[in-house]
């Protein structure tokens, strides 16, 4: 039997608020180190994935490796039935998971629910970007990067993200004109989480959808902070690390190329 | 360089090949032996009739009994028309005088200034055909006849602006009718139809001959005999016909522009109608070829000389009927540019017309029964163009229109498809890859004459052109009005009645032009449900023409409001809309008379085709019966026609008022006296009765027949209601949707009927069509209701998982407005821009059906953005949105159908245990070009740790026997399957050794074939995992 038991039901409900835009139906891998998900969008430009490490759990049981097929929006709706509060418990068969166990217990260990949900089986191969040494990234706070998106997305549709030694800016161009917005290396000494800090091994400058950043930046409900990477030529990737060592949620997204149609 | 095509026999199916410099090809007609006009009666079947010359000599182009094509001169009619004048404005001669005078001054360019325009004008008593008068007195009419068919138009207006002095502008009669129809109603002659010249009539032209015709006469129009096509004159002369296809090379993506492109092979088919061998296949190309057993090879250095060489043998084969595929709007534009572009002076002179230059010119035929379309008009002088794209386009409702489909439809044959953009690379390769292609451009030729056939068209149209009188090529240039026109003026011209000239647009009573659409025909509410006991269908038959009949409805009958006063009360009939028509004991109206004629006719071509035994006979009667089925429903339409040539909203208004009358009365007829019955629907002309419950089909039958008969006792002669068939089993969906099996016999069914249900229609892909046949078979033949709803099941859960052939979810449009005016935006339109922006020598161009599949896309994300080309999909392994298929194409019709059987327990059908299972495909665009595949177990679907051997994760991996041989199994299965696709592709092609270049985007082989194949390749994949590397 598989078993894992969060403290908190909000964690696992704001990873499904970040997942939800991109992907319907995912395989959830369960194993030794925690659950992991790794899906492409449906359109199949970006890649998600989150892992929830198995020392996040209050509870966490897992003989052998098994991979559950979630409908996300499914999932989403029971979980709306649990307080923010109310601890969940999943549990599956491993050998036959054809259901999941869905467990809420409130804080005061008065109100106990349980929600019965149907498994897909998934056939889908399993993609994953393998780890680079990206030449330039940067932390910063993850409301700020929200902003950021959401202002340039008044006008364009796509951004050019450049990091050198100046700093990182953020550029768009549209109908109405253009934009750039420029962060500088600062460090906030009593609020850590509002600096900006820049690694830059060489420059780099690509073009990113922001149609498909804006869905990121929704995650930053999940973490204080953001960091992105970047090289040349390579797939950005945007990482909110869930607070408390929880796990991670992260993006890839392709640089759009001068010329193509996304 | 000219070259003989010698006349004599040629033997079918004798296989010899010719060089380009070799023996002269032998091309000939039947022997021809002149006339001896002093002593024999000359008689062909004329196939045009449809120009003159600039005096009115009609040319008549024909062929005899024999074959031997004639050519007849025909002298001394002239064009006239009517006019009414007052009596009190003087006689004939002064009239004459004034009418040559304006004339000669407004149109100076038709004389020499001292020209006799007018020729007679004589004094005659006729009626008008519109409105009964009281009394119904005859009246004085100027017949006034000219010189030369062009001044028709010219003196008609003198009269209708009042250009003569004293004169008030006044109405012209008959001056609108086309001059060949004008002689065709005089002599009698109908389209098609056998012509007799008496021996001494006529006189043979031997020298100089103005046509490429074998005999050339010219007769005096009095001495033509024309015979009414009946007993041996329903037989059709064996007319000659040549159809032909062309290729271009092209230029790697662009679609062949003749400004660039030359024309490398022109592969033709020439057959005799009416019989089975064919008289020769002829292959020009460019370049030398190698042989083709059965063919003529035809070889040229020079495209020019290809091309000159070409129109001689067009000539010298001189076909009555030119067909092909697209040649309208396509190939013979391709040529005749060509031809200029490379100056071929003797190329454009393809009529039989010696000396006339075929010229080109765009027209648009708008019609509302065949839609509007753009073509192209050659002046082809006795020749008679039959594209067989444009026949079945107009004929049959498909889903797609190309050549493969169509023949896929109807001769059920895939045939081999080349992309135009490896037409050159072929061209260029060597004389085998040459001889390929002309093995495809041959049955490019082959196929629009099989199809020709198959569908009956020329058979079909013949008669058409015979029964509506007017000449074959009108049928395919013009619509269904010229047919009534010409049936209203011949009969007219029997009783003296004149056809007034009204201007288009305004109709000949209250309502004209652009007025308020009149109600249409009744629909009973329907009863909707899934009746398992049989339900008769009593139908009127012909319905339209049987009220006009009954009620004498007719422009000659139509009383004024005015002059209703002056006639006794039983002399009238008021029709349900308000209108009055007078008995037809007063006056028969001309329509009855016609509509009487069409429908005795086709009684008796019934009863012949029943007696019948010769197939080829037993065609043409069929033909001719349809033919006039179809021309008596079409006067009808031509009343109500408001942009038509006479309309008139009182009989068109009145036809539909009596409908919805009569089927009102027999709904309550019924179930009054049959006790217990009910009308469970009705719709325009037939009414479904369910007599009561637990019948069995022999007693429902009894009873429809028994209620037929006294139904129709209630209405006047020759409104007749019938007992045709029962349905049994019968699901009623909604209005003008039902389906049901179709009984008229007690042992079978005939068919399974199906109207507006998703099966038929063809703005959906072809999974929804399979699924509710597949669906309708199962509840109406097997009556297994379970059966049907686990068949849906099947096939939903085979769609979530992938395992549907991608061509059964290509949903096709036409592209029928130009880029940015389609107001919303659509999916094809998108789709047909983006293939632009990818290749635009590839996208589709206005006119062509674009196909697509939806394909995933991210949230929110329209459908009609997410539309691809179901290649690309497939080439790029595109996910296809299977949930967009299930919600927005499968959902609704099958809800329809299941909602009278299941009522409100339909959602379990889409969202059961049978959902959970999906399979997604990865892409090869987008991010997953960066991304790495990571192994999973191929047992339990987890994700295996790196450095694993294996197919199998260490908990499945003592089950490996049973999974190996789980994949062993499905990739033997796909091998196979790939198998038998690949060979059926190389029969399809006609050849084993060689690839298959197909990428016939219609036929559902080549999307399996395909599919099969990534498919396998991802399927030894797997399985070569089992097996440990070496």
């Amino acid at each position: 039997m598989f078993e894992a038991r969060l403290e908190e039901s909000a964690v696992l409900k704001k990873i499904l608020d970040s997942v939800r835009d991109l992907v319907q139906e995912a395989n959830w891998d369960c194993n030794d180190d925690g659950i992991v998900m790794q899906s492409m969008d449906s359109s199949h430009i970006s890649l998600v994935c989150f892992m929830v490490r198995a020392s996040s759990f209050e509870v966490y049981q897992c003989e052998r490796n098994v991979s559950l097929g979630v409908k996300i929006d499914s999932l989403a709706k029971v979980l709306k039935c649990a307080a923010s509060d109310d601890s969940v418990t999943l549990k599956a068969d491993e050998n036959e998971p054809n259901t999941m166990d869905i467990l809420f217990e409130s804080k005061k260990n008065d109100r106990i629910s349980d929600f019965q949900l149907k498994l897909m089986v998934i056939d889908q191969e399993m993609l994953g970007i393998p780890e680079s040494d990206y030449t330039s990234t940067v932390e910063m706070s993850s409301a700020e990067f929200r902003r950021i998106m959401g202002d340039l997305s008044t006008m364009g549709d796509s951004v050019t993200i450049e990091i050198n030694k100046g700093g990182a800016s953020f550029s768009t161009k549209g109908d109405i004109g253009s934009g750039n917005i420029c962060l500088q290396k600062s460090a906030s000494v009593d609020k850590p989480k509002d600096g900006v800090k820049i690694t830059m091994v060489e420059p780099v400058k690509s073009t990113f959808s922001l149609k498909f950043l804006n869905i990121f930046a929704k995650a930053a409900a999940l973490s204080d902070t953001v960091v992105l990477s970047m090289s040349e030529e390579y797939p950005i990737r945007i990482e909110f690390a869930i607070d408390k060592d929880v796990g991670y949620v992260r993006y890839y997204l392709a640089p759009k190329i001068e010329g193509q149609e996304s | 360089m000219a070259r003989l095509y010698k006349k004599a026999k040629y033997e079918p199916n004798e296989a010899v090949e010719f060089e380009a410099s070799g023996p002269a090809l032998e091309i000939s007609r039947a022997q021809v032996v002149d006339p001896r006009e002093e002593r024999e009666a000359l008689t062909f079947m004329q196939t045009d009739s449809s120009s003159y010359d600039a005096e009115g000599n009609v040319r008549l182009f024909g062929v005899t009994e024999e074959g031997i094509s004639v050519f007849c001169r025909v002298e001394g009619f002239k064009p006239y028309f009517f006019v009414h004048i007052p009596p009190t404005w003087g006689d004939c001669g002064k009239l004459r005088v004034a009418l040559q005078n304006v004339l000669q001054k407004s149109a100076p360019r038709f004389s020499g200034g001292s020209a006799n325009l007018v020729l007679e004008i004589e004094e005659v008593e006729r009626r008008s055909i519109l409105y009964y008068v009281p009394g119904d007195p005859a009246h004085k009419f100027m017949k006034i006849t000219l010189a030369e068919p062009r001044l028709m138009r010219e003196a008609g207006g003198v009269f209708e602006r009042g250009a003569i002095e004293g004169l008030a502008p006044t109405t012209t009669f008959e001056v609108t009718l086309d001059y060949t129809l004008r002689f065709m109603c005089d002599t009698g002659l109908v389209g098609c139809s056998w012509v007799e010249i008496p021996a001494g009539k006529y006189s043979v032209n031997r020298f100089n001959k103005t046509t490429s015709s074998q005999v050339e006469v010219s007769a005096h129009y009095r001495s033509l005999i024309a015979h009414k096509p009946e007993g041996n004159w329903l037989l059709s002369a064996p007319i000659r016909r040549l159809s032909f296809d062309i290729e271009c090379s092209g230029r790697k993506g662009i679609f062949p522009e003749p400004e660039h492109d030359s024309v490398i092979q022109i592969a033709n088919y020439v057959t005799t109608y009416g019989r089975k061998e064919h008289v020769a296949k002829v292959i020009f190309t460019l370049k030398s070829c190698a042989p083709i057993s059965g063919a003529t090879i035809l070889s040229f250095d020079s495209e020019a000389d290809l091309l000159s060489e070409w129109s001689n043998f067009f000539r010298q084969c001189d076909a009555e009927v030119i067909t092909g595929y697209n040649i309208v709007n396509f190939d013979l534009p391709y040529l005749m540019n060509r031809a200029e572009i490379l100056g071929v002076k003797a190329f454009p002179f393809l009529g039989k017309m010696l000396n006339s230059k075929t010229t080109m010119r765009s027209s648009q035929l708008s019609s509302s029964a065949f839609g509007t379309h753009e073509s192209k008009d050659f002046s082809m002088d006795g020749r008679v163009i039959m594209d067989m794209l444009q026949i079945i386009t107009r004929d049959y409702k498909l889903r797609s229109y190309s050549l493969n489909s169509v023949s896929a439809e109807f001769l059920s044959e895939q045939k081999e498809d080349v992309h135009y953009s490896i037409i050159t690379d072929l061209q260029q390769c060597s004389d085998q890859t040459r001889r390929r292609l002309a093995k495809y451009c041959l049955k490019d030729a082959i196929l629009p004459s099989r199809l020709m056939d198959k569908l009956l068209s020329l058979t079909n149209y013949i008669e058409m052109a015979r029964v509506t009188g007017i000449p074959l090529s009108w049928l395919i240039s013009r619509g269904h009005m010229i047919k009534v026109v010409s049936l209203l003026h011949r009969k007219a011209y029997e009783i003296d009645l004149l056809i007034p000239d009204l201007e288009r647009g305004a109709a000949g009573g209250k309502s004209g032009g652009d007025g308020p659409q009149f109600e249409g025909a009744t629909v009973i509410e329907p009863d909707r449900g899934y009746y398992t006991d049989p339900i008769a269908t009593l139908d009127f038959a012909s319905l339209y023409p049987s009220i006009i009949m009954a009620n004498n409805l007719c422009y000659s009958t139509l009383i004024r409001k005015d002059d209703l006063g002056r006639l006794k009360k039983e002399d009238y009939a008021t029709s349900p809309t308000g209108d009055h028509f007078v008995r037809s004991s007063v006056k028969k109206g001309v329509l009855s008379t016609i509509l009487e004629g069409l429908l005795g006719a086709r009684k008796t071509a019934k009863k012949d085709l029943a007696k019948e035994q010769d197939p080829f006979r037993k065609a043409v009667l069929d033909g001719r019966q349809l033919a006039l089925k179809i021309s008596a429903n079409a006067v009808y339409g031509f009343t109500g026609a408001t942009v038509g040539k006479l309309p008139c909203m009182e009989i068109s208004s009145s036809v539909t008022g009596y409908g919805r009358d009569m089927i009102q009365a027999t709904k309550a007829g019924v179930e009054s006296k049959f006790p217990g019955s009910r009308v469970i629907y009705g719709d325009t002309d037939s009414v479904m009765v369910k007599f009561g419950d637990g019948l069995t089909l022999e007693r429902s039958m009894e009873l429809g027949r028994e209620a037929a008969n006294q139904i129709s006792q209630l209405f006047p002669n020759p409104i007749r209601l019938e007992f045709e068939k029962c349905y049994y089993p019968y699901l009623l969906i909604s209005k003008k949707r039902y389906a049901g099996l179709y009984w008229t016999k007690l042992d079978k069914h005939d068919k399974m009927d199906c109207k507006g249900v998703e099966s038929v229609r063809r703005d959906n892909c072809r999974l929804v069509a399979n699924v509710i046949s597949d669906v309708l078979e199962s509840l109406l033949i097997r009556r297994d209701r379970e059966g049907a709803i686990k068949l849906v099941k099947d096939v939903i859960s085979d769609l979530l998982q992938n395992k549907i052939d991608l061509s059964l979810l290509v949903v096709s449009k036409a592209l029928t407005r130009a880029e940015g005016s389609y107001d919303a935006k659509q999916a094809h339109v998108t789709l047909a821009e983006k293939m632009k922006s990818r290749d635009p020598g590839n996208a589709p161009t206005l006119g062509d059906r674009v196909p697509y599949v939806i394909t995933r896309g991210t949230k929110k994300q329209a459908a009609y953005d997410r539309a691809e080309d179901p290649l690309y999909a497939l080439k790029h392994n595109l996910p296809l949105d299977t949930q967009y298929y299930l919600e927005n194409m499968l959902r609704k019709p099958l809800e329809r159908i299941f909602e009278p059987i299941l009522k409100s327990r339909t959602s379990e059908l889409f969202s059961g245990g049978h959902t959970q299972k999906v399979s997604v495909v990865t892409p090869t665009n987008g991010i997953a070009k960066f991304a790495k595949k990571q192994l999973t177990c191929l047992g339990c679907r987890t994700p295996l740790k790196p450095g694993t051997i294996g197919a199998l994760c260490v908990h499945c991996k003592p089950r490996e026997a049973e999974f190996y041989l789980k994949y062993l199994h499905e990739c033997e299965t796909l091998e196979d399957d790939f198998a038998a696709l690949w060979t059926e592709c190389q029969r399809c092609m006609g050849e084993v050794c060689q690839d298959v270049y197909c990428s016939n985007v219609d036929c559902p082989i080549f999307y399996r074939r395909t599919k099969t194949q990534l498919d396998l390749a991802e399927a030894s994949k797997k399985l070569l995992r089992f097996v440990p590397e070496w």
